[in-house]
């Protein structure tokens, strides 16, 4: 089976933060938004909203800075999960991750990371305007090289003036 | 408590004192949110104190499922007594204010007294804080948001503030969150400019714990799978009520102007909402955890950016005769700036064109701007005045009759106001239900009450909604809107309905539209956040008991029969055009209406008042007048 993910498209963005709250209900059984595993980050008088999750990187920051081999990836799923019961706190992932998308549970102080909810994100099922979906990884891929090669005729007549 | 986080916050501004109690006490009588609300300022109000004076206390309230996974669990109820009416306010808002309220550890805050110089209030995890406000005073409300998310160097934290016309206290001044969430009707922002207090700032890190959290999550994944399938959700997504403004001036429910007539030929061929839309829609924004973001989100070059839904697409269209949208753009950000209620202000406006069309005043009376129907310069030029108080505008910021007085008998004859408010703009002399919720209403909400919903819907498919209203309100005509019949019972029942989304701290649009087709979905919800065990009679006599404490409230202040009335022009001037061409509300059967609503209601036929017996039933001994 092809590896699914979730694609971010923060155009699509209306800033209603279901899936924080979902996604918290979901993990923590409780509705608290600061405890999503996804955060939308949110210009509101620019109508500007972009949720940041994940990105599930080939080479992880997370999983090379963390001392005791606690975060891994869940080949089933391709999400970096966060064995418990090796982690110590030191929260040195959430601070090597580039893009900010390692939290951690103002409660517990625990390290909080997507973990696709096993292959069917909760977060995905409530995003209303299309903004998270979970694609098919290569798919994807497809769609924005093809995205992209849509643009090339028009730059080339572009650049030698003919539009 | 799962739902409610438990705790009501008192803040004295002119001591200083900060104090809080439980919720829980109330909640089996009262819920919250609305509900709860109406039981605190019933307790706090000392009769004869100055709804501008310290003695007016300002509440929010958030509801039990309020900050929740829920579609439409953004919203938070205000009340206090309105300068405009002296009666009990009740306004309403959205965005995300409300939940972070909630996450900050309050269900409800109370605040009363007066500041000595002006100040802001910083709420956070359990933690209420009163900073000074000097430097933000005199700022919009867009601006004020941004100086606070600055100063206290947290962009998340959620504002809701005054503009300028709450400093200075214009009685129809709001409340707004975010670019246009607006505690609009009843003056909340001259309440909270009279306390020298320029914004409540909130930021939470808690969470609401929910009873039964697998179920609910399963719930309310389904609530939300399921509005995304409703047809109505697929207007209101893309478009807000843009489209469906149009509608609304075709079947002549939007009347033009001030009430003059309705079905204006012009907009009807020239209505540019929806192509302004889609020239100018950056997005559809909604509120915390809502699918359906009902509200346009606009960028308009060289105007600005923000948001809007509802009232302005018709208060700054067909109520002032304007048919140029970058008018209609201007004055909604310019109302959302300076913190004006939109629906007073086009009414007011629609005022002051009546009363020059028909040579009462000249452009004399209003600092030189010629009041002719639709003119940018008179649009623009008042709602900057009126923000300001500036000239006249000083007047017209202490209401339309004030006003109409400063002019005369002639002028104040043409004053259509509603318990000291402009009514909401619908053309009652045809919709005869939707006039009765309008006079009887506690400050008179006709929509979206179900029932004057039903009457437009009827439109769309005579016989289908006659049988809703026949299973609904046990009377198809119900759903007719020309006729009297059964639109006593129609109103008790909608009134009900409201308060149950009110109470619970949801949206009562989305609940109005989609959820009610499931007359046990919002106790299922209810009970798998809260862990009660409610059924929907329970939940509906929560919602009569409230409606009558709401009554007595203002019984208290002053309220009669006599009061839960309608402008006369619509009880004598037939309308001339339009699909109701002819139609005027017949004073004895507007009574009768009445009659039958008191009598449902048990409340005394020639007062008004709720009866003895009624309070007794509804567990309210304690309450009188």
């Amino acid at each position: 089976m092809a590896l699914k993910t979730v694609i971010v498209d923060a155009e699509k963005c209306s800033g209603c933060r279901s899936c924080e709250t979902y996604c918290s209900l979901k993990h923590e059984w409780v509705c608290n938004p600061s405890r999503g595993r996804i955060h939308v980050v949110k210009w509101e008088q620019e109508g500007i909203f972009v949720p940041i999750n994940c990105m599930r990187c080939e080479t992880p920051a997370c999983e090379m800075v963390c001392p005791k081999g606690a975060t891994y990836r869940n080949h089933l799923t391709g999400a970096m999960e966060v064995d418990a019961n090796r982690c110590i706190g030191c929260l040195s992932c959430v601070f090597a991750c580039p893009f900010g998308a390692t939290f951690v549970d103002g409660e517990t102080g625990r390290v909080m990371k997507c973990d696709l909810c096993d292959g069917d994100p909760t977060c995905v099922k409530v995003c209303p305007t299309g903004a998270l979906t979970c694609e098919e990884i290569s798919r994807e891929t497809y769609h924005k090289l093809v995205k992209n090669a849509e643009r090339m005729p028009s730059l080339v007549k572009q650049a030698m003036g003919e539009e | 408590m799962y739902g409610w986080v438990g705790t009501i916050v008192n803040v004295d501004l002119s001591t200083g004192q900060v104090t809080t109690e439980p919720t829980e006490p109330y909640v089996d009588q009262y819920l919250g949110g609305r509900g709860l609300g109406v039981r605190l300022i019933y307790d706090a109000w000392e009769t004869g104190s100055d709804p501008l004076g310290p003695g007016n206390p300002l509440i929010f309230n958030t509801g039990p499922l309020s900050g929740t996974a829920l579609a439409g669990s953004g919203r938070v109820d205000v009340t206090a007594v309105s300068p405009m009416s002296n009666l009990r306010a009740k306004s309403n808002f959205g965005a995300y204010w409300g939940p972070e309220l909630k996450f900050a550890g309050f269900d409800h805050l109370v605040i009363r007294g007066r500041a000595d110089k002006p100040v802001y209030l910083y709420i956070t995890d359990g933690h209420v804080e009163i900073r000074d406000a000097g430097d933000i005073w005199g700022k919009d409300t867009f601006e004020t948001q941004k100086m606070i998310q600055s100063e206290l160097g947290d962009p998340e934290i959620k504002v809701v503030c005054i503009g300028p016309a709450g400093e200075k206290q214009v009685k129809y001044a709001c409340l707004i969150t975010e670019t246009g969430d607006a505690a609009g009707r009843t003056g909340m922002g001259a309440v909270m400019g009279s306390k020298n207090l320029k914004a409540v700032a909130v930021r939470g890190s808690g969470g609401i714990r929910v009873a039964k959290p697998r179920e609910f999550l399963d719930l309310s994944i389904r609530i939300n799978n399921e509005i995304r399938e409703h047809p109505a959700y697929q207007e209101l997504s893309q478009w807000g009520v843009a489209r469906g403004v149009h509608m609304m001036y075709q079947m002549g429910f939007f009347p033009v102007g001030y009430f003059e007539d309705v079905c204006w030929e012009d907009i009807l061929e020239k209505y540019a909402g929806p192509k302004y839309v889609e020239d100018h829609q950056l997005k559809n924004t909604g509120c915390f955890c809502c699918p359906n973001r009902c509200m346009n989100f606009l960028s308009v070059p060289g105007i600005g950016k923000g948001v809007t839904s509802c009232e302005p697409f018709s208060g700054f269209t067909g109520a002032v005769w304007n048919l140029d949208m970058d008018t209609f753009w201007e004055a909604t950000l310019m109302v959302n700036k300076l913190g004006i209620d939109c629906t007073e202000t086009s009414a007011t406006l629609g005022l002051l064109m009546e009363l020059y069309h028909h040579g009462i005043i000249t452009e004399k009376e209003t600092d030189g701007i010629p009041m002719e129907r639709g003119s940018k310069e008179a649009i623009l030029g008042i709602i900057r005045k009126i923000g300001e108080r500036e000239g006249v505008g000083d007047l017209l910021a202490q209401g339309q009759m004030a006003f109409a007085e400063s002019i005369g008998p002639e002028a104040v004859e043409k004053v259509d106001l509603v318990k000291g408010l402009a009514p909401h703009a619908y053309e009652f002399r045809s919709f005869k239900g939707t006039g009765l919720m309008q006079a009887v209403g506690h400050r008179g909400d006709p929509l979206p009450l179900r029932g004057s919903l039903l009457e437009v819907d009827w439109h769309h498919a005579n016989d289908w909604f006659q049988q809703v209203a026949g299973e609904q309100f046990g009377e198809p005509e119900a759903a007719i809107p020309t006729s009297y019949k059964g639109k006593a019972r129609s109103a008790v029942i909608s009134e009900h309905m409201e308060r149950v989304a009110d109470n619970l701290g949801v949206c009562k649009w989305l609940y109005g539209l989609f959820i009610y087709n499931d007359v046990n979905m919002i106790t299922d919800v209810f009970n798998t956040v809260t862990g009660k065990d409610w059924d929907i009679v329970r939940m509906m006599a929560a919602s009569e008991r409230i409606r009558n404490l709401e009554r007595m409230f203002d019984v208290r202040q002053g309220l009669r029969r006599k009061d839960d009335s309608l402008p006369k022009k619509f009880f004598e001037e037939p309308l001339q055009k339009g699909p109701y061409a002819g139609e005027i509300l017949d004073r004895d059967k507007f009574e009768a209406m009445k009659d039958e609503y008191y009598e449902i209601r048990g409340w005394d036929k020639e007062t008004g008042v709720p009866t003895k017996e009624k309070l007794t039933e509804l567990g309210l001994e304690d309450v009188t007048a």
